[in-house]
């Protein structure tokens, strides 16, 4: 996916989507009906028809993307649409709803449905942005070739330390002996530690400096260093592969979950007509 | 000492190669350190772990300071080893295997934990990896979640809530009725008025996936009326309209009727071309389209006669004849008028015009509590203790005549022109010549008194009098006092609350202080309305609709739906739910 989804075909999705939310708000401010507005005036049930179509065709989306090659639309299409049209249901599906919202069915779609919308403007960012972002932060390597060069790294630390005094050498081989990255779900979102056991051992070795043997404690400190930036890479590349994954999470089974409520809302409308 | 060190390797297949080497020394250090004669590297190892000594030909383990050292398992401060123990440090053991008691010593060092492999200690204690989940089944597992708790459990706990028997609106008042499960469907709040059974949704739900039916409404509301004589002016009729077309439940906690002035205005502005029969005239908006007020009034107390032809501000007003004579002004008069009991007094509007229960209308003036305080109707200064009883004329002749028969025949008549036998010491006896005189004095005295200032004067004071030639009369003198009718509301097709104007000054609306006769009709003229009032979408006045002042459904009608009953004919067996 590349920025182009959103300038696709000169903006002709942006152009559409905005046409059917300047039509909807438009007939909104015009109608006047002599209750509050909401879905049940005429005017009500035609934008929940739309609003309700607008939602099954944004799902079909995630069974077009599995088909390649069928259609006269390209995937591109699909999804420059998939993405304007899906905001336009925002505003189609709050005219529908008049602005109200209790604490029943209907305002759990709406909610359910929000929460597809916004995870989804959230969605355009990440996949712009991170596939530059992990380029970027891997610089050619992956996270396990990053940690076979911190186990390497760690050997020539160890290897430094034990000529030095028990308490560096002690820092030292906690340092190697517990590099933890992620673990946690939210450790991993996290993407750093400012607590890890190398960063301490490097503040030691830092603050220890001058105590006699210069030479060995500036190499120790260099391969120490460069221990922590590495980490902060893996965990960064971590943080941001599994950013990708919770919001597939979120918007996936969000979609669903508001489908199953739209034909609930629909059902409940008509069995208490 | 001389101590052999055998440096022991385990092979990955079994076997055991030892590599050794001699060491001489006073004091065998062990440790990481170079300077160490047991030199063991690894980082777990101080620089200094320990020293063995020898004395009278034993071998002695000191741990150095903090060091951590383990004989045999045990945790152990400086000991004396024997043969075949074995010393704990770091990741190594180190046995004695013999003692010459000479200083030959040979120990033997063995790896014991090696560091694990760094790659796979990161990757054991790491998770770089995001987790591993089916998007499918979480999917399908929100579904069953959003359809279960959203419809399939509250349609079934509202089965068994339906057919609880306390659940019907006729029982609500014994208990408290819980909501039904299926409330949650609901697409907004109830109305007040419907709150108190708005919880359980088929009261008026009757039928799933049908429309709630004017049968439902009328269970409550059957004596609704019609807003227009449907025979006249059959398009007001709203024939074929359901009630829910226009009363919409489930906009919130507010009113169900509409109170949109569009929805009247849209017939009621150009109402000639629409119902030329109608003497309604057009309106479209309270503040600046609407006709000025006409006040019913009495045109004829004695035939009942009403009549509602004028507005309130034409030039030649409307007047009311109740046949009654009440000066405000002389009432209301800034120096007060005189009360026989209190002196002068200074009356104010409340003194006679008290609001009925509700607050909304005034309680009806009666003679009795508001004018007999100073207008008692006494008759005689030297009967000072009797008086004429208001509203009955008919009465009147015996209640006087039979005052004058008591002091004629009692005597002691103070007046100083009564005969002297009227005047003779009170309870003088009376011979029948006298007896008949006294009787003809009290028939004349009697007369004299009815048609004089304190009879026919004291009633024509605020009533009308009429003469008539029969000889007695209503009142037995030969006058009578014409029926009084005044209006109780004058303009009886709006509605107005006094209760909900307390703060304002009676004046404000009624100039009773400047009305000189009864025929003033005191009510305002919209002019006074609107410097409050405006129309629905005024903004700089009190935003005021239709329905502020008038009803829809207007009483006196006939019912506006037919009942089961009514539509049906009569009922022979159980109506079938609609």
């Amino acid at each position: 996916m590349r920025e182009s989804i959103l300038i696709y075909r000169n903006h002709l999705y942006l152009k559409l989507a905005a046409l059917v939310s300047l039509v909807a708000t438009t007939a909104y401010v015009w109608h006047t009906p002599f209750e509050r507005p909401n879905g049940g005036t005429w005017l009500g049930y035609t934008l929940g028809v739309v609003a309700g179509g607008l939602m099954i065709w944004l799902a079909w989306f995630g069974v077009r993307k599995r088909k390649y090659g069928i259609g006269k639309l390209r995937l591109e299409d699909w999804l420059s649409a998939h993405v304007y049209m899906g905001l336009a249901l925002a505003i189609v599906a709050t005219l529908h709803a008049g602005f109200q919202l209790n604490w029943n069915v209907h305002s759990a779609l709406y909610v359910l449905m929000m929460i597809v919308i916004i995870s989804g403007i959230v969605g355009v960012y990440f996949y712009i942005r991170f596939p530059i972002m992990l380029t970027e932060n891997r610089r050619g390597m992956t996270a396990e070739v990053m940690l076979t060069q911190i186990t390497d790294l760690d050997r020539e630390i160890r290897q430094l330390a034990m000529g030095l005094d028990d308490a560096t050498n002690a820092a030292v081989l906690k340092a190697s002996q517990e590099t933890i990255v992620g673990t946690t779900l939210f450790s991993q979102l996290r993407g750093f530690d400012e607590d890890c056991e190398t960063t301490q051992a490097r503040r030691f070795v830092e603050d220890s400096e001058g105590s006699g043997e210069s030479t060995s404690r500036r190499q120790l400190l260099t391969r120490l260093v460069r221990k922590e930036e590495l980490l902060k890479r893996i965990r960064r590349d971590v943080q941001l592969r599994c950013l990708l994954k919770t919001w597939l999470i979120c918007h996936v089974p969000f979609s669903v979950a508001a489908l199953m409520a739209l034909a609930v809302h629909v059902v409940t409308v008509f069995y208490y007509w | 000492m001389q101590c052999v060190i055998r440096n022991i390797i385990r092979k990955s297949r079994g076997g055991i190669s030892a590599k050794e080497q001699v060491v001489d020394a006073d004091i065998l250090l062990i440790g990481r350190g170079n300077d160490c004669g047991i030199h063991l590297q690894d980082p777990r190892v101080l620089l200094r772990h320990a020293e063995l000594t020898l004395r009278k030909g034993d071998v002695y383990v000191a741990p150095a300071s903090g060091a951590d050292v383990r004989v045999n398992g045990n945790l152990t401060q400086m000991v004396k080893l024997s043969v075949g123990d074995v010393i704990r440090i770091g990741p190594y053991d180190l046995t004695l295997e013999a003692n010459d008691q000479h200083g030959k010593v040979t120990i033997a060092v063995e790896l014991i934990d090696a560091l694990a492999e760094d790659l796979g200690l990161i990757l054991a204690q790491s998770a770089i990896r995001t987790g591993r989940i089916s998007l499918r089944a979480m999917s399908w597992a929100f579904a069953i979640i959003v359809l279960a708790a959203l419809f399939v459990a509250p349609l079934v706990t509202n089965l068994f809530h339906v057919s609880s028997p306390s659940n019907t609106l006729m029982s609500r008042s014994e208990s408290n009725v819980a909501a039904a499960p299926t409330e949650m469907w609901s697409s907004g709040g109830i109305s007040a008025a419907h709150k108190f059974f708005g919880e359980s949704c088929e009261t008026c739900h009757v039928t799933p996936f049908v429309p709630v039916q004017d049968i439902t409404c009328l269970g409550c509301h059957e004596s609704v009326e019609h807003h227009a004589d449907p025979v006249k002016f059959a398009f007001a009729s709203f024939e074929g309209r359901a009630c829910q077309s226009c009363h919409k439940e489930h906009q919130g906690n507010q009113t169900i009727a509409l109170s949109n002035q569009d929805f009247c205005v849209d017939c009621h502005k150009d109402f000639a071309a629409r119902a030329p029969k109608s003497e309604l005239l057009p309106v479209a908006d309270f503040g600046t389209a609407h006709p000025e007020f006409k006040p019913t009034v009495v045109t004829d107390a004695a035939l009942l006669a009403f009549n509602r032809d004028q507005f309130i501000s034409a030039t030649s007003p409307p007047r009311e004849d109740s046949s009654l004579d009440f000066p405000h002004s002389k009432h209301l008069r800034a120096e007060g008028v005189r009360d026989p009991a209190r002196g002068n007094v200074q009356l104010k509007c409340q003194n006679c015009h008290q609001p009925e229960g509700g607050g909304a209308y005034m309680l009806p003036i009666s003679f009795e509590k508001h004018c007999h305080q100073c207008h008692a109707l006494k008759f005689d200064v030297y009967v000072p203790d009797r008086e004429l009883t208001h509203g009955k004329p008919e009465e009147m002749f015996k209640q006087v005549s039979d005052v004058y028969d008591a002091v004629a025949m009692r005597g002691g008549y103070e007046e100083p022109e009564a005969p002297p036998l009227i005047r003779r010491r009170a309870g003088e006896p009376l011979t029948p010549t006298q007896k008949k005189e006294a009787l003809d004095w009290s028939a004349e005295k009697t007369n004299a008194i009815l048609n004089g200032r304190f009879g026919k004067g004291q009633c024509d004071g605020c009533h009308k009098i009429f003469e008539t030639t029969a000889s007695s009369g209503p009142t037995g003198a030969g006058w009578g006092v014409e029926p009084v009718l005044a209006s109780t509301n004058w303009y009886p097709k709006a509605r107005f609350d006094h209760g909900r104007h307390r703060d304002m000054q009676c004046e404000t609306c009624h100039q009773a202080k400047l009305s000189v006769a009864s025929s003033d009709v005191l009510m305002p003229s919209i002019s006074t309305c609107r410097s409050c009032h405006g129309g629905e979408h005024a903004t700089d006045k009190v935003p005021s609709t239709c329905i502020s002042c008038h009803g829809f459904h207007r009483k006196g009608l006939d019912p506006m739906k037919k009942t089961a009953a009514e539509a049906h004919g009569p009922v022979s067996k159980p109506v079938a739910k609609p």
